[in-house]
């Protein structure tokens, strides 16, 4: 048994450990060993990293379309995962591709333990800020709250026309709360008394809604 | 006829046709309605009013004593009961758009037994309520809310800006909510009551007794509480941007929520703190003194 027979059956073997004949290679040979060692370190890592279900064996097989393509991997080879899934699609025409499938060389472990490591520092250092749609988006629900502002005061000028000035200014007043206690959290985001105010200024804006439909109905 | 007689017959005509117009253009004379109702205990009874007022007070017995005055045939009085008397019900139903304000006002004079649940909602009527215990829920744009004399009740309130009064109540569970009218308390205590407003000012004067949980929030009024030497408070008092006065002599806390900025914020304890007052304005003053 040398190292590149006991490469190609690892993705075999991985799990069970292989029979005896391998099993004393992995004794002997410390670069084999040392693969091992990293495979079963990525696939730990990519359990944290991955969500719990695993996706359709439609993306394994679109992955491996596209590696292919890149030139990354020859066609008689194929990972563990693609392995796997492929034997989980009950058509003929997979039977045939896993019978030809091949493990990943060292090569091809070395670029997905880089895109893992590469994944993880880029998830460590993610510091989530306000993308453009965000920032439309918040803008969108601003505009929805002067649109519905509006909306509130034409239906009191309607049902109560001598009122109209008292919803204006206590609107204006409530909508100038928000804005206040929402700077005020965003300032000390660990400040109850600061969360509460922000509560509150909406209950307030809450209610002013709540007398004018009340009233309307009336 | 001569022409002296038809001009003195065309003048009574004239005169008459003016007398006739301006009895027609006077007011309708007040048009009071008296309806009487079995109430079940624990039942309710709706107000919905626009202009004019409403007042309510206690009733003998299981009865609800609605007594509406309208001041023009413009408006209509609507009553509803339920056959299981759980509910009654009086509604103004103005009938013309064009109406004015004292051609739409309606004045309720309502007698209500203990233990009921009450809601009126108003524009600019004022509800005035006292010596009655029971749920209350008052509504009102501009009309002033009274509530006076009851214990063991519940006492919510809404108001656009519509001051709001409560005094001598014990043992309830007030909720007051006001954009721009202003909250005065004197002598309310119970297991909690919550104040908040926008722009209104808020005042409480009294012990804050029994225990409860007492808070006082505003945007930009002011708060200003009076206590009693007595009062047995824990009491904590913070502004955004408005200052914060206490002439109060209240012992230091051992452990606060929050590090007290001079000025700005403090807290502090009277007696055993049986009580918890929590005073909170973004831009607006708050002043603790001692009655």
């Amino acid at each position: 048994m040398n190292c590149q027979k006991y490469q190609e059956n690892l993705p075999h073997t991985i799990d069970s450990g292989g029979n005896a004949e391998e099993e004393a290679h992995l004794q002997s040979c410390t670069e084999c060993a040392s693969v091992v060692q990293d495979l079963k370190y990525i696939a730990n890592q990519a359990k944290l990293l991955l969500p719990m279900h695993d996706p359709s064996p439609r993306v394994w097989q679109n992955i491996q379309s596209s590696l292919r393509n890149e030139g990354l991997i020859s066609e008689g080879r194929t990972s563990l995962m693609a392995q796997k899934t492929i034997s989980q699609v009950p058509s003929s025409s997979s039977k045939a591709f896993s019978a030809r499938a091949k493990s990943w060389t060292p090569l091809g472990w070395a670029i997905g333990l880089a895109a893992v490591v590469l994944l993880g520092v880029v998830l460590v250092n993610y510091h989530p800020t306000p993308t453009q749609p965000e920032v439309a988006q918040n803008s969108a629900a601003g505009q929805a709250q002067v649109v519905a502002d509006q909306e509130l005061i034409g239906q009191v000028s309607k049902q109560q026309p001598a009122m109209r000035a008292t919803y204006e200014d206590s609107l204006k007043s409530v909508n100038a709360y928000i804005v206040d206690a929402k700077k005020t959290v965003e300032d000390n985001p660990e400040d109850s008394a600061a969360q509460r105010q922000l509560m509150d200024a909406y209950d307030q804006k809450a209610m002013l809604y709540e007398m004018a439909t009340v009233r309307s109905l009336q | 006829m001569n022409r002296h007689h038809l001009k003195t017959a065309l003048g009574v005509v004239a005169l008459s046709a003016t007398l006739l117009g301006s009895t027609l253009a006077l007011p309708l004379p007040n048009d009071t309605r008296k309806q009487t109702f079995n109430l079940a205990p624990g039942g309710s009874v709706s107000i919905v009013n626009g202009g004019g007022s409403v007042t309510l007070h206690p009733s003998t017995g299981r009865q609800v004593v609605i007594t509406a005055t309208r001041y023009s045939d413009k408006v209509e009085i609507d009553f509803t009961n339920t056959p299981e008397a759980r509910r009654v019900e009086a509604r103004t139903h103005v009938l013309s758009a064009k109406s004015t304000s004292d051609e739409s006002r309606v004045d309720y004079d309502v007698a209500v037994p203990a233990g009921i649940s009450i809601v009126v909602n108003t524009s600019t009527a004022p509800i005035t309520i006292e010596n009655v215990d029971g749920d209350f829920s008052f509504s009102s744009d501009a009309g002033q809310i009274t509530v006076r004399n009851a214990a063991n009740s519940f006492v919510h309130v809404h108001s656009l800006t519509a001051p709001v009064s409560l005094s001598n109540l014990t043992g309830v569970h007030a909720e007051i909510m006001s954009s721009g009218g202003s909250v005065q308390m004197v002598s309310v205590t119970g297991p909690k009551v919550k104040v908040s407003t926008t722009s209104g000012d808020i005042t409480y004067q009294g012990d804050c007794s029994g225990g409860g949980a007492y808070s006082l929030v505003t945007h930009s009024g002011a708060i200003n509480v009076t206590l009693p030497e007595t009062a047995s408070v824990d009491l904590s008092a913070q502004s955004v941007s408005g200052s914060v006065i206490n002439d109060f002599p209240f012992r230091e806390r051992s452990h606060n929520t929050f590090v007290p900025t001079p000025g700005r914020s403090f807290a502090g304890t009277s007696h055993s703190g049986s009580s918890s007052v929590e005073l909170q304005s973004f831009s607006g003053r708050i002043r603790v003194k001692q009655q």
